[in-house]
């Protein structure tokens, strides 16, 4: 019988498969050449001209001080939202970027793999700078004494405050909790708008806007000595039910809001639905490019003080460098030029107020001082602490974060109508146990 | 009174009718919701009432699409990849179903099962042993690496399909070929195919979509924009905790068009091959 056989039937199909995959072995070669490279991963910024401006940063620095070619430069633009899969991904199969941004508890939750090259030297070197950095922002990236992470941007969790409807309703911004129901329940208008846009759905911005209130009230979450949980104590109750009382008796939150995603109390203010909301200046850059009117009835404040006082959260963004790295002295070269001041305070001054200075005397330039909105920045950098307070951003703090422990207990008193103190109870219990294991690793 | 039969089968028919509409409805309305926001200013989209059409229409988010992103990039980068894994799946799904079907070796049932359990295991076990395998091979950030990761799902489910229907093709036609003096290629393309232009239609048309719409692994395995598609090119729409929902829904109604040309295009041999494969596999 003329014609092919079984064996010529797959020896063609081998003979196809090898030509289908035979320009990958040509990328291969041309791969190789990655090993080398200098790979930037870049979260984006909000404004196209500070994305620009740190491209640039990185391009001139491989040219002018690294001597690479631009062919030797991989600058990879990341979605924020992706960058933890896409970096595990990356780390377990040895091949992450040389230099990325990676947030707060990312440092320490990296550091103590020991994944991240140690950059005290960098750090060491800006709080030489005049007038130094704001030590606040140190707590992000220390790691047993060592800095494994630069820190690149400390961010204050301001309330975002409508100045038209004070105003209007002739009162002042409220200097405490307790003002602040009494001038929500004034400038409201339900069902259109609300006085405070707080998160409460389970996602991380309810971690830090109840945790926020709660340091007000004297509350906490773990000790300084990152081991001992004090969630169940009266301060947090305290603060809990003041939560309970805005959202349940005074109705100042919108009910909408247990199920908020992240971006739900910047669509609230954004959408002129709530006239405050505590939030990073994200929401300010927002309008600042796109809806400038808002921008001019908006307020930032420090948050309202409780019966312990004001206590004002920051953020800490920081620049690690991963040690599986063949030039890893390029990395740290890198990283020392993005936060040269002259460099760092062009890309800082392009996000529109969203990157808040680490180094202190930057705050003395004209974008800051001529702004009345961020005339509380510079205080609540310095003396801002963070969502893990009086904790460090510890791994265990980014994995309380993470798995919502923290609204999943806000929304048993406010979905389940469960007392403060048995919610606390069982939300301390929780978080112990993830302290107890992260130690004893 | 006793229903009568045509008034109980018009009664059913109505209820048919009923639950067709109501599926048009549930499966066109995210459609429309996409496309008239779109069309409204940020004013509306974050608007206290949500409008059902665009009371102020304006073309600033397709604009912002095209002039802050390079979409066309992104488009011809899927296009690439979706175009190049469909003709792949149907190179060696064709292959691989008429051996399965056909031939007589060791391990073909095992083969056989093999390609379902491959199909079924879930992207999020395997994107980092394939991360590892592509570094390995050097193929991240490449079109070339992308392809051959969506080969994983896409040519055991276009084997599995075609092997139920070359099934279904009468032995005897191929008989009287093979005595004709036609080999067993010539058997497949000269015979089996052209009789099987549904299923290959169905094949093309799924490895298409699967491609296009992939996002997982686009997301992992892809760094630069020299290679992104419109999937992860979506995402940077999303800043921290701002969505810019105009341009990101304008993008995604413009990305939905490809597959969805495809779709008409296929249509009706979709229907008859999905149909076909299904009573006679």
């Amino acid at each position: 019988m003329h014609g092919m056989h079984r064996r010529d039937v797959l020896k063609l199909a081998g003979a196809a498969g090898v030509a289908a995959t035979g320009p990958w072995w040509r990328v291969g070669r041309s791969q190789a050449q990655r090993a080398k490279k200098l790979v930037f991963w870049h979260l984006p910024n909000f404004t196209p001209l500070a994305d620009q401006l740190q491209k640039e940063q990185v391009y001139e620095f491989a040219a002018k001080h690294a001597g690479l070619k631009e062919s030797e430069v991989e600058y990879a633009v990341v979605a924020g939202e992706q960058a933890n899969a896409k970096l595990a991904a990356s780390i377990e199969a040895g091949n992450p970027p040389d230099v990325i941004r990676l947030y707060e508890s990312n440092v320490q939750f990296y550091g103590a793999q020991g994944h991240l090259i140690d950059l005290t030297d960098q750090v060491n070197k800006m709080r030489r700078e005049p007038k130094g950095i704001f030590e606040s922002s140190m707590a992000a990236v220390l790691y047993k004494g060592r800095a494994l992470g630069v820190p690149l941007a400390v961010n204050p969790w301001p309330v975002h405050a409508r100045l038209d409807l004070l105003e209007q309703a002739k009162v002042e911004y409220p200097k405490t909790w307790d003002e602040f129901i009494e001038v929500s329940k004034k400038i409201q208008s339900p069902p259109r708008l609300f006085a405070f846009g707080m998160c409460l759905g389970l996602v991380e911005d309810t971690t830090d806007n109840v945790m926020n209130l709660l340091w007000c009230y004297g509350g906490k979450m773990v000790e300084s000595d990152n081991k001992t949980v004090v969630m169940n104590s009266a301060a947090n109750v305290a603060g809990v039910k003041t939560i309970e009382a805005m959202f349940k008796t005074h109705k100042i939150i919108p009910q909408g809001a247990i199920s908020w995603d992240n971006s739900g109390n910047n669509k609230a203010y954004q959408s002129r639905q709530a006239a405050f909301v505590m939030n990073p200046s994200s929401i300010y850059a927002y309008l600042d490019s796109n809806d400038k009117d808002l921008q001019k009835r908006t307020g930032l404040f420090p948050v309202p003080a409780g019966p312990k006082g004001t206590v004002n959260q920051i953020d800490t963004w920081s620049y690690g460098a991963f040690k599986k790295n063949p030039y890893p002295d390029i990395a740290k070269g890198l990283i020392e030029y993005f936060m040269q001041p002259a460099n760092y305070d062009r890309i800082i001054q392009s996000t529109g107020g969203r990157w808040v200075p680490v180094y202190k005397r930057l705050f003395d330039s004209p974008f800051w001082r001529e702004k009345p909105e961020f005339k509380h920045f510079i205080n609540m950098a310095e003396t801002g602490v963070p969502v893990s307070y009086a904790g460090s951003p510890t791994a265990a703090a980014g994995e309380v974060l993470n798995t919502h422990v923290i609204p999943k207990m806000i929304q048993r008193v406010l979905v389940d109508n469960w007392e403060a103190a048995k919610a606390l109870e069982e939300c301390d219990k929780r978080i112990n146990e993830i302290y107890a294991r992260h130690n004893k690793a | 009174m006793p229903r009568t039969r045509s008034g109980s089968r018009r009664l059913l028919k109505w209820i048919g009718n009923v639950l067709l509409v109501l599926l048009l409805v549930w499966t066109l309305v995210p459609f429309y919701w996409m496309i008239v926001t779109s069309l409204k200013p940020d004013r509306e989209i974050y608007g206290f009432e949500a409008t059902l059409y665009p009371h102020q229409p304006t073309l600033v988010g397709y604009a912002r699409v095209f002039t802050t992103t390079p979409f066309l990039k992104y488009v011809r980068n899927s296009a690439i990849i979706a175009g190049a894994n469909t003709l792949a799946s149907l190179l060696f799904g064709c292959l691989g179903a008429y051996a399965l079907a056909r031939l007589r070796f060791p391990g073909r049932a095992l083969i056989a099962r093999g390609l379902v359990v491959s199909y079924l295991v879930p992207p999020a076990l395997l994107f980092i042993p394939l991360f590892a395998v592509l570094s390995v091979l050097r193929l991240i950030d490449t079109h070339q690496g992308l392809i051959l990761t969506y080969f994983s799902f896409s040519v055991p489910f276009s084997t599995w399909l075609l092997m139920g229907y070359f099934h279904s093709v009468p032995l005897e036609l191929e008989e009287a070929a093979l005595v004709d003096g036609c080999g067993r290629l010539g058997t497949l393309f000269r015979i089996i195919l052209p009789m099987s232009l549904p299923a290959l239609a169905v094949v093309a048309f799924f490895a298409f979509t699967q491609s296009w719409n992939e996002f997982l692994y686009a997301n992992v395995f892809v760094n630069s924009v020299e290679v992104r598609t419109i999937t992860t090119g979506l995402t940077l729409f999303i800043v921290e905790d701002v969505f810019f929902w105009g341009p990101m829904m304008g993008a995604a109604f413009l990305s939905a068009l490809p597959p969805l040309v495809v779709y008409l295009i296929f249509q009706r041999w979709v229907v008859k091959g999905l149909t076909l494969g299904a009573v006679k596999g």
